[in-house]
């Protein structure tokens, strides 16, 4: 056995000593000491190997480059414009639908035919901000509802083609006109001097014109009167 | 006349016991292997959820063929051939996330706590470091137990490659500890 050889199977195997290699070691001094190397080489492997390679870990951590770290800056900036554009493009049919959630959870709303009486009526409506200019006679329903946060007039007109709901949405602002139709009933936003006034009837009822008649009866009162401070 | 005792009639019961008793002592052997598997899977994946993976794919499938398995004795090689093909199989059926191999080798060497020795940290570093090909047969070799003949029958390569792997591997480890490695002319692989 030449030393190529001989180093070639001690590095392959080296605890295996078979007879040609055993034999050129007794006469080859660097084979001898190649071998001893290796010896303690495999010893360290050995213990090396032991252990898993990992501690107690899973998958090394990316790093971030720079491109990484700008595609995670443009990824943020999209989510937020999205975010802001979502949230002041908001459709009016989100408000839409959110009044017909909300005269939906009061169905007792529709059935009721005994007008409010005038103080009553007067302290839900300044509770809001406005006063009505106007017989009172017609509203037979009248509550104090929160509504994105606000106190709002809910309240029932009787008209000669069945009731209709309003509500006086002091603090919801809308760009226009906003009619629309779900849950059997149909309904209109229109802006307001200080807000919107939505309407919403189940019937006949011609909704544009109760809907004008509330924006010319509604004064908008100057402040709360239930504020702590003016 | 009839001196032989009856053979005892073996019940239903009892056969479906004795089924029970074996197919439960195969569970135990198998689980008793698990770590030894996981840290083979572990040191050829280089990626402890992929080695949990691999190990838990091979508990499968050597659970549903148990019956090849004949002799307890060979479960152990069994079940380390079956973490190889499962590894490789693998990287056949589909692309893995490739990461920069200097990260995840210094995530790595991150210290164990109950293995201080930075020499050895270096050392699996290196180990870590060392192309597939060469740090396969070695780890099959040194903790798998196998035979280098059984290593060539298993990567399908010839004798001759496989020493001259092993030898590689080992030769590049030498550089570590600052020792001349031994010429690589030494060692032409044959085909395999």
């Amino acid at each position: 056995m030449i030393c190529r050889d001989a180093r070639l199977a001690i590095g392959a195997e080296p605890h295996a000593v078979p007879p040609g290699l055993a034999e050129h070691l007794t006469g080859c001094a660097a084979c001898s000491q190649f071998q001893r190397e290796m010896l303690a080489l495999e010893a360290n492997i050995r213990r090396a190997l032991a252990e898993a390679p990992l501690a107690a870990r899973t998958r090394p951590q990316r790093r971030f480059s720079t491109w990484s770290g700008w595609a995670l800056a443009a990824s943020i900036l999209v989510a937020v414009l999205s975010t802001l554009v979502i949230w002041t493009l908001r459709p009016a049919e989100t408000l839409a639908r959110e009044v017909i959630t909300h005269v939906n959870g009061e169905p007792d709303s529709w059935s009721s035919s005994v007008p409010v009486a005038a103080p009553t009526l007067d302290g839900i409506l300044r509770a809001a901000g406005v006063a009505l200019d106007a017989n009172s006679n017609s509203v037979v329903y009248a509550r104090s509802c929160r509504f994105r946060g606000h106190d709002v007039p809910h309240l029932v007109v009787k008209t000669s083609h069945g009731p209709v709901t309003v509500l006086i949405l002091r603090n919801v602002h809308v760009g226009a006109r906003e009619a629309f139709r779900e849950s059997g009933m149909t309904g209109v936003i229109t802006p307001a001097p200080q807000g919107s006034i939505a309407v919403l009837g189940r019937g006949d009822a011609n909704l544009d014109e109760v809907s004008e008649q509330m924006r010319r009866s509604v004064r908008w009162l100057s402040q709360n009167p239930h504020a702590i401070f003016p | 006349m009839r001196n032989s005792r009856p053979e005892t009639p073996v019940s239903c019961h009892e056969r479906a016991s004795l089924a029970a008793d074996g197919r439960q002592a195969v569970a135990q052997l198998f689980e008793s292997l698990r770590p030894e598997l996981l840290r083979f899977a572990h040191w050829l994946a280089r990626d402890r959820s992929v080695a949990e993976d691999v190990v838990q794919e091979t508990l499968l499938r050597a659970w549903r063929s148990r019956d090849a398995l004949k002799d307890p004795a060979a479960a152990r090689a069994w079940l380390f051939t079956i973490v190889r093909r499962e590894h490789a199989r693998l990287y056949e059926r589909k692309r893995l996330e490739l990461v920069c191999l200097d990260d995840g080798i210094e995530q790595a060497c991150v210290p164990v706590a109950h293995s201080p020795d930075g020499e050895l940290q270096t050392l699996r570093g290196a180990i870590l470091k060392l192309p597939l090909e060469y740090r396969e047969p070695l780890i099959m070799q040194v903790l798998g137990g196998f035979s280098t003949a059984e290593i060539a029958q298993q990567l399908n390569l010839s004798l001759t490659a496989v020493l001259t792997r092993l030898f590689r591997a080992r030769n590049k480890l030498r550089a570590l500890y600052g020792l001349s490695p031994a010429p690589e002319d030494a060692s032409s692989e044959g085909l395999p």
